[in-house]
């Protein structure tokens, strides 16, 4: 055999060894697309001119929330029992975004579907802002 | 037959107990969180940036319900349908004692208008 030839079978192995995706991999490509995208989308959202929170107007508009989110410990009666959530201190975006879920039926809970229908954008950003910033705590470990 | 009746009574009790009343592993689901929850919501629970929400001193069974949910696809989310798919029930049940141990990131605010 020449030099020639042994190099010409190396050169062939590697082309054969080409790395597959492995399922491990493609997760992580998976949760970095949704990563970048859910920020691209975002931004885009704060582009278009997304209405700005006003904490002390939110203060105004909580009626609906504070019988279940506003006492500590207190569960949800059906269909499943659980705690309703703490939301105070909670990211702006976020709470925007589960009130956002629940009026579109995305996230299903049968109150906070009832409760979000008729909120407005600009409701949706006033309580957030008003959660986000911390009212009045209470004993919230 | 009266013996294989008791017999699988008593798996039956065994199997029970060990899934509803097993104790979670807070040291466990520290090593799970760091392992799958903390690149997004931090290991405390304090999550960074606005996109995920803070974790931290929540109610363990509002936690619960929300993995459940991701792992049934109740509730949609590209990311967490894929995380959830992965915890075993004992994991859900380590790692959400495990953040709602965490300091309070998340609280309660009474009624209150100004």
């Amino acid at each position: 055999m020449t030099k020639r030839s042994a190099g010409t079978t190396k050169r062939r192995e590697k082309s054969g060894g080409v790395p597959t995706i492995h399922d491990s991999s493609m997760t992580k490509i998976l949760i970095i697309t949704a990563v970048l995208s859910t920020a691209l989308m975002s931004s885009w959202a704060a582009a278009q001119g997304a209405p700005v929170g006003d904490a002390a107007k939110g203060a105004q508009k909580n009626q609906m929330c504070t019988g279940c989110h506003g006492i500590e410990g207190w569960r949800t009666a059906f269909p499943e029992v659980y705690s309703v959530p703490r939301i105070g201190g909670q990211h702006e975006a976020y709470i925007v975004k589960a009130l956002q879920q629940y009026k579109s039926g995305e996230r299903s809970h049968y109150s906070m579907r009832a409760i979000a229908a008729p909120l407005s954008e600009q409701d949706m950003a006033d309580l957030a802002a008003y959660y986000a910033q911390g009212g009045v705590k209470t004993a919230g470990k | 037959m009266d013996r294989r009746l008791v017999l699988m009574i008593a798996l039956l009790g065994v199997f029970g107990a060990s899934a509803g009343a097993k104790a979670a592993d807070l040291a466990a689901g520290k090593a799970k969180a760091t392992e799958v929850c903390q690149a997004c919501h931090g290991i405390d629970g304090n999550s960074p940036t606005a996109d995920f929400p803070k974790i931290g001193g929540q109610y363990p069974d509002y936690l619960a319900k929300a993995l459940r949910d991701y792992k049934s696809g109740l509730r949609k989310n590209p990311i967490m349908a894929g995380l959830a798919q992965s915890l075993s029930a004992q994991d859900i049940d380590n790692l959400t004692a495990y953040y709602a141990s965490q300091p309070a990131t998340v609280s309660t605010i009474a009624t209150h208008r100004p």
